[in-house]
């Protein structure tokens, strides 16, 4: 009964896994070779490195910074319980950094502020010393005598003219947050509390594996510790959104792969009552194994999200040992090579389509994808190769006997089907099933958004947007590149853009925006205002009359026309400087760039108006451009699956035959325009990850109706391996479904219902038994 | 396979970054010294000043709280004010001259009448300064709302807040003490070395002594507590 061949045939695939087994230890040699940064899964539509670095720039606070509220009725407890959170998260060791008070290095804003009285004095002030130097002088007397605003960082004797308080009142207020005088807390008041901020700078980033948890873990031990004396605490932090991801993907992965597992082994025991028949999970290691094994072999690393949408092929793979378990009902006695000998085309066909519909994913713009066609069509190689070489030796004189009850079963559904064909004959009911496809796709919305990939809890975006309300800080994701030949070309430009932005701020669609120009006028400007202090002697009389020596304000105003004009890196260099520093990106290859950062944005599509005809300006709005990328990918996605037909159809020319093959794929396709009507009478949205679920749907269910079309031991034979198949392979991706993230539970939607009208359309693959199989039969 | 998935983060880091995720980011920035000008700019001042026109309530110690009570007593005081800058560079004092009214439920109004007249009003709802027009809220002060609630609080007895911000040490006895208040937070502390405020029935006098080396001595004159708030007074306290 044993060939030769299937001798050596084990042995040889003993020897390729233990090369694979050996380069996956070599490949884990320093850890998990695992990724989670969820960027890198995202097509790279950044062409331009600059505006990379920008973006790079933008975000990298957000994945290692997290801002903490601490709230009680009373300020005093708030910023108690702020100092002892702070002093334990210092001890941590987890944070480069934390803060929850003002550290101002007064001597050295005061010499920034001398130092910029030209540069740094606001349009306004500027304005007026320049047409109303009379009027400039008499604020200036009046607030020598102000006990209400007389206070300033500089002396009198220093800043006669009261350039540098100007300067101080003129900076952009932010926010509803104040400074705490006595205890130098930041705090906000809000909701009938004190709301002190606390912010922590993590050593690590929210992509490391570990640290996200244990920022989550001390967040949480805060909280029940700042409840115990009535406080609350308010968090927000891309590390937390990290953690729950973790959390959330550990999860899930139990679920689905766990859930699978189970399902797929108690199926088994219930067809075949025999605890050698789990030997078929086999197949499945391997070809996790493989998939592994390739994917970091070519990516380098492995996204976690590859492993929890690649743990979905538990299903596919267990597939090729059922192609010939199912045999058993109809093989008597069952032995294990004769019965694969027999399904082998079938398997091979099937492995080929398999991996034709996965590696189509591997074309579109998605590195996720990719990963995941690799992943999975190396997986499915491994699962085939041991299910074909290594299997059949382990189960060689096995005494299959399976139950009668699933033959009964589908034996049933057969009939049901006659029954059915005799009260309405197939051209009808296609009419019929045409109608509830074109209904449902009347129905059927199409909606993408980079957000569905994240599943984030809404304890976390609620939380995050309280802090916005309180603290009033909105900051937005798009920003403005500004990019100019030179520094004084690039404040101009930024001094246009602003002059725009200031128009929406005043029309309530924008709170707020930071621009280089707010901190640094351009050179043309600090030379005017040093012309108008020339004029100033003519207007000054009133400061001479209170009392102030003329020798000082001559003094003042020659050290005054001394001062250099005060370049972009100069003006950056103090500390008043610090929430402009990161705008600066410097030279680049052809000039300067810069960025301006916005808050409280309402429009986004306004802020593309206003740099339409700003040249060297150029918004960046990287969310907006994921999400176009998506809605153009979901067309090309749609071609790809028709190329995949194509391609399969060819493939299936040579056993079948032309008419037989356009009748295999015909079936997956009507499939999944079925599952495509039944999103939209469910009212579920199309996206794109509907799309790929129904892109490999395809390939699957062209199995299925090779398995009907072949007829290998009967109708209801092949019917019930169907059946299995289908439902192994439902077990792994009908429980994505159940994945809180978005995107994740959207494709596990499509694939089950894809799953669902492929069985049901599998016996109109046809009957007739053709040579090929045939053959097969006889040999 | 599995075991592998403990640690595996979807969806790490990519937060709803249209939301609020992002606070954290730009508020890296504007926490910083900026923030601080304006607040010593537009709340310092006036804070101290009124705080220490009626000391608030000073808890912890027997003298204090007597102190405390004895000032918090007259509903309404009025009395003349000369205000003395002393700045390093000059030889004379920048001084100025004028009458004050503070009245407890209300708030205070500071009459500045020479070299140059001005009036200011501190109230719940900030500072205001009268103009041709009549009152005008002071752009960005109406936002400090916690200086006018401290102030009012101090107003009222409520001590929560100077003896946080300050050290205190009480001399003398009750028709002449002196008070001195030393910065506690390291920020004051950049800028004030100390305060003293001296006084009998109603505060004498305040003298700021900042780091500078500059200092402010205002005396309170003439101080009565007998007289009611007169129609235009009222009629300035409701507008």
């Amino acid at each position: 009964m044993t060939l030769p061949s299937e001798r050596t045939l084990p042995r040889l695939f003993l020897i390729l896994l233990l090369a694979v087994l050996a380069l996956a230890g070599w490949q884990w040699r320093d850890g998990a070779p695992l990724s989670a940064n969820l960027m890198e899964l995202v097509p790279g539509t950044a062409p331009d490195a600059l505006e990379l670095r920008a973006e790079q720039r933008m975000q990298e606070p957000l994945n290692r910074e997290m801002l903490v509220l601490v709230g009680h009725k009373d300020r005093q407890q708030a910023v108690a319980m702020a100092q002892k959170l702070g002093e334990q998260w210092q001890a941590s060791g987890l944070f480069e950094k934390v803060q929850w008070t003002l550290q101002a290095d007064l001597p050295a804003l005061r010499t920034q502020l001398l130092q910029g009285r030209l540069a740094m004095l606001s349009a306004t002030d500027r304005q007026q010393l320049i047409e109303h130097p009379d009027a400039f002088i008499q604020q200036r007397v009046q607030a020598l005598f102000d006990p209400f605003t007389g206070f300033s960082l500089v002396p009198s004797q220093d800043d006669w003219l009261g350039l540098t308080g100007r300067i101080q009142n003129s900076q952009p207020q932010h926010g509803s947050v104040q400074l705490d005088i006595g205890s130098g807390a930041l705090v906000a008041d809000a909701d009938g509390k004190s709301w002190v901020l606390l912010r922590a700078r993590t050593t690590g980033n929210a992509f490391d594996m570990n640290l996200p948890l244990q920022v989550a873990d001390l967040l949480k031990h805060s909280r029940e510790e700042a409840a115990q004396s009535d406080v609350q605490l308010l968090a927000a932090s891309g590390l937390l959104y990290a953690a729950a991801g973790q959390q959330q993907a550990t999860r899930e992965m139990t679920w689905v792969g766990g859930g699978a597992t189970v399902g797929i082994l108690l199926l088994l025991l219930l067809a075949f009552r025999r605890w050698r028949v789990l030997l078929a999970f086999v197949p499945v290691l391997v070809g996790m194994l493989f998939g592994a094994v390739a994917c970091v072999a070519l990516f380098g690393h492995m996204h976690v999200m590859t492993l929890v949408l690649g743990s979905s092929l538990i299903g596919v793979a267990v597939d090729y040992p059922l192609h010939y378990l199912s045999k058993s009902w109809s093989l008597k006695p069952w032995h294990s090579w004769p019965a694969l000998r027999l399904t082998l085309p079938g398997l091979t066909l099937s492995l080929i389509t398999s991996c034709i519909g996965y590696l189509a994913l591997a074309w579109t713009p998605f590195p996720a994808l990719t990963q995941i066609a690799v992943f999975s069509a190396a997986g499915l190689l491994g699962a085939y190769l041991s299910a074909v070489c290594l299997l059949p030796a382990l189960l060689k004189g096995a005494d299959l006997r399976p139950a009668q009850w699933p033959l009964r079963v589908s034996e049933y559904l057969l009939d049901r089907r006659e029954a059915l064909l005799r009260i309405a004959r197939t051209p009808v009911l296609l009419a019929l099933l045409i109608a509830f496809c074109v209904g449902g796709l009347l129905q059927l919305d199409s909606k993408n958004d980079i957000r569905q990939w994240v599943g984030a809890p809404q304890q976390l975006t609620d939380e995050a947007q309280t802090i916005a309300r309180i603290t009033g800080y909105q900051p937005t994701s798009q920003f403005f590149l500004v990019r100019a030949a030179n520094q004084q070309a690039l404040l101009e430009r930024q001094t246009a853009l602003s002059e725009r932005l200031d128009q929406l701020v005043n029309l309530d669609k924008l709170q707020g925006y930071l621009s280089l120009n707010q901190l640094v006028s351009q050179p043309h400007e600090q030379h005017k205002v040093r012309e108008a202090l020339n004029k100033l002697p003519q207007f000054w009389q009133p400061l001479l009359d209170v009392g102030v020596p003329l020798e000082a304000l001559k003094t003042e105003l020659a050290t005054l026309q001394a001062l250099p004009v005060e370049d972009i890196d100069s003006a950056l260099a103090g500390p008043l400087a610090e929430p402009w520093r990161t705008l600066w990106l410097g030279p680049t290859e052809d000039g300067v760039a810069a960025m301006v950062s916005l808050q409280g944005l309402n429009n986004p599509a306004l802020l593309r108006v206003q740099a339409r005809d700003l040249p060297g300006v150029e918004l960046v709005d990287r969310l907006g451009e994921l999400n176009n990328v998506f809605a153009q990918t979901q067309i090309s996605a749609a071609e790809l699956k028709l190329a995949s037909c194509v391609l399969i159809v060819l493939v299936l020319i040579l056993p079948f035959g032309l008419g037989g093959a356009l009748r295999i794929v015909s079936l997956p396709l009507l499939a999944a325009l079925c599952s495509l009507a039944s999103l939209g009478w469910l009212g579920q949205p199309l996206t794109l990850f509907s799309l790929f679920g129904l892109l490999l749907v395809t390939a699957i269910s062209v199995d299925y109706a090779i398995l009907m079309r072949e007829q290998v031991g009967g109708a209801a034979v092949s019917l019930l391996g169907t059946l299995l198949a289908a439902l192994t392979t439902w077990l792994s991706f009908g429980l994505l479904a159940v994945s809180s993230t978005p995107a994740v539970s959207n494709f596990g939607l499509s694939v089950s219902l894809g799953l669902a009208f492929s069985f049901l359309l599998a016996p109109w693959a046809g009957r007739q038994v053709h040579a090929t199989s045939v053959a097969e039969s006889a040999a | 396979m599995i075991f592998c998935l403990r640690r595996s983060p979807v969806g790490a880091g990519l937060s709803d970054r249209r939301t609020a995720a992002m606070v954290v980011n730009d508020n890296a920035g504007h926490l910083t010294p900026r923030g601080a000008l304006r607040l010593f700019a537009s709340k310092l001042a006036p804070a101290v000043l009124c705080v220490l026109l009626s000391i608030p309530g000073l808890a912890n110690a027997f003298d204090l709280q007597q102190l405390s009570d004895q000032l918090a007593k007259p509903d309404v005081i009025h009395g003349n004010f000369i205000q003395e800058k002393h700045l390093r560079a000059l030889p004379q004092p920048l001084t100025s001259k004028g009458a004050f009214v503070l009245a407890k439920n209300h708030g205070l109004l500071w009459l500045l009448k020479t070299p140059l007249q001005q009036d200011y009003r501190i109230t719940a709802k900030g500072i205001a300064r009268r103009d041709a027009n009549g009152w005008q809220t002071l752009p960005g002060k109406s936002a400090g709302a916690e200086q006018n609630r401290l102030f009012l609080a101090v107003l009222q007895g409520d001590s929560s807040g100077l003896q946080r911000d300050f050290e205190l040490s009480l001399s003398g006895e009750a028709q002449n003490w002196k008070l001195t208040l030393t910065p506690r937070s390291l920020l004051l502390k950049q800028v004030f070395n100390q305060i003293n405020i001296t006084g009998g029935e109603l505060v004498h006098s305040i003298e700021l002594l900042e780091t500078q080396g500059d200092s402010t001595l205002l005396r309170m004159q003439d101080s009565t507590s007998g007289q009611p708030l007169s129609d235009a007074e009222q009629h300035d306290f409701a507008e």
